[in-house]
């Protein structure tokens, strides 16, 4: 392999035949190029070269230009420039910080120069290779530090109540996401507030308005009062008893609606969530649904699950929109499970989707504990992505309520006495 | 798989024709060509989605982000969806500000 590769630019004049014999007899490559090639033609055509060999003639400032676009292909080239008897014009280019070269055109001169020449270029190319290598170490410093702070929205530990189970599993496709969860007390410890969510979008952006949005809803719902609310179920009839939490979870999820509308409409960003709020004792559950995959509710019985669909739109999109509460039993041995899109839109590396109909196939029969929910549908998902690359946060959280925990008494079946 | 995505305008409707997936890394294109269809005052803006096979959240962004763009008496017209996709934009509640149509 030759050792130096030298642009020859094709343009009036064209380099004496002394100059040419010189550049045959040393270790170089050379191609030809004329000077609109190099300004103009796709940059992925352009050589990678050592030396740029130029006629005093051509214009300075075009030559500068087909540099800085060289520079950008595979770092920049040291620019010679030749005349017989154009002197003004060299003058010109040695001013640009140009290279020359003057007769006569002996072959160790003109072969001395332009190897001291490539070392000089190879030399910038390391450098600019260092500072490219620096640059990137930097940003991914920052991404590092972004998503270290990012863990600290996220909660630290998971208050389980007594009876109860809570696995969850959080797989951010990139190293910040957009989807979070949530899992606090409310109510001075009389309800458990369980949340997941999925910022639209990916990547730094989704990121700073999951913070937002994650801190929005649980400030508002621990800082909403403890007072008894006449809630209206979707359904209407049966179920309107007032519900201990309702208030914070629709406090929370207007507040939030309301100000992301107010504040931050233009740059689009939203949020779908789903908040549960549970009363450890009972089993209920009130929820909203902001325009989220509907959760799976696992029967003890390995009944069909039941999804608890949406009860109002996306949050941060539709200023003033009106948010209903839904209900739920969790009865001892039931399972509620919580993911994001991340899970049926898993892909596999030919493209296709995990998809709704094996994610119902994976959950179905009766939930032994969540932690095996979570872990057969992650086993399931990861398998399915294989090694294509992760599209999409992955979030999953499930909420059991173990048969034991209440006693043998806990389904009202009692013991029976064999004798 | 890429998205190509084309603007016209047919009378007083601007029409922006996607085919293929709208996703996190398409997007971008697909901003663009909202920002010129805003640009161009038309009283409905009509997105053909017959061809989009998929749309990820970043897709559902674009929706909220073309209302942005537009003038508050303009129409945004979601035409051929396919199920999936048209769900998705269900689910989101996003239905409620644009008009879903089948053709």
């Amino acid at each position: 392999m030759p050792s130096t590769t030298v642009i020859i630019l094709d343009e009036y004049p064209p380099p004496p035949p002394q100059l040419y014999d010189a550049l045959r007899t040393m270790d170089a490559e050379l191609v030809t190029r004329t000077l609109p090639d190099l300004m103009y033609g796709d940059t992925e055509e352009l050589p990678v070269a050592d030396v740029l060999l130029v006629p005093a003639e051509s214009d300075g400032e075009s030559v500068r230009t087909a540099v800085r676009r060289l520079r950008r292909r595979a770092g920049a080239p040291i620019v010679v420039v030749w005349t017989v008897a154009g002197f003004a014009a060299l003058e010109e280019h040695v001013r640009l910080g140009h290279d020359y070269l003057v007769p006569p055109f002996l072959p160790a001169l003109v072969g001395a120069r332009l190897h001291s020449c490539s070392e000089r270029a190879g030399l910038g190319r390391t450098l600019r290779e260092a500072d490219a290598r620096a640059e990137l170490m930097g940003y991914e410093k920052e991404l590092e530090i972004g998503r270290e702070i990012q863990a600290g929205f996220l909660p630290e530990s998971l208050p389980v109540p007594e009876g109860w189970e809570i696995d969850v599993r959080f797989r951010p496709a990139r190293q910040v996401a957009g989807d979070f969860y949530d899992v606090f007390e409310i109510s001075r410890g009389r309800r458990l507030a369980v949340v997941v969510a999925d910022v639209c979008d990916k990547g730094v952006g989704a990121a700073l308005f999951m913070a937002l949005i994650r801190s929005l809803l649980r400030h508002t719902a621990e800082n909403s009062g403890l007072q008894h609310l006449m809630a209206a179920g979707r359904a209407g009839g049966g179920r309107r008893t007032p519900v201990v939490g309702a208030t914070p979870l629709l406090n929370a999820v207007t507040a939030t609606n309301g100000y992301l509308t107010r504040n931050h409409l233009r740059q689009g960003y939203f949020a779908t969530l789903f908040f549960g709020v549970l009363d450890p004792v009972t089993g209920s559950l009130v929820y909203i649904n902001g325009g989220h995959n509907p959760p799976l509710l696992l029967r003890a019985d390995g009944s069909d699950p039941v999804p608890l669909d949406v009860t109002g739109p996306a949050v941060g999109v539709l200023p003033d929109c009106v948010y209903t509460l839904g209900y739920a039993q969790l009865d001892p041995g039931d399972t509620l499970f919580v993911f994001t899109d991340g899970v049926p839109e898993a892909r596999c590396p030919g493209g296709s989707f995990l998809g709704d109909e094996r994610m119902l196939d994976l959950l179905a029969g009766p939930p032994v504990s969540g932690k095996d929910v979570v872990d057969r549908i992650d086993l399931a998902v990861r398998e399915h992505t294989g090694t294509a690359e992760q599209h999409d946060d992955v979030t999953m959280l499930a909420l059991h309520r173990p048969r034991a925990a209440r006693g043998p008494r806990a389904d009202g079946a009692g013991h029976r006495v064999v004798a | 798989m890429p998205l190509s995505v084309s603007l016209s305008i047919e009378g007083d409707t601007t029409v922006i024709e996607l085919t293929g997936e709208l996703d996190a890394k398409t997007a971008p294109d697909f901003h663009q060509t909202i920002e010129k269809a805003a640009g161009h005052g038309t009283s409905t803006v009509e997105i053909r989605m017959a061809g989009v096979g998929y749309m990820a959240s970043a897709g559902l962004r674009s929706l909220v982000f073309a209302q942005q763009k537009v003038a508050d008496h303009v129409t945004i017209k979601v035409v051929g969806a396919i199920e999936p996709v048209s769900r998705t934009i269900r689910t989101a509640g996003l239905d409620r500000s644009i008009l879903l149509s089948d053709d």
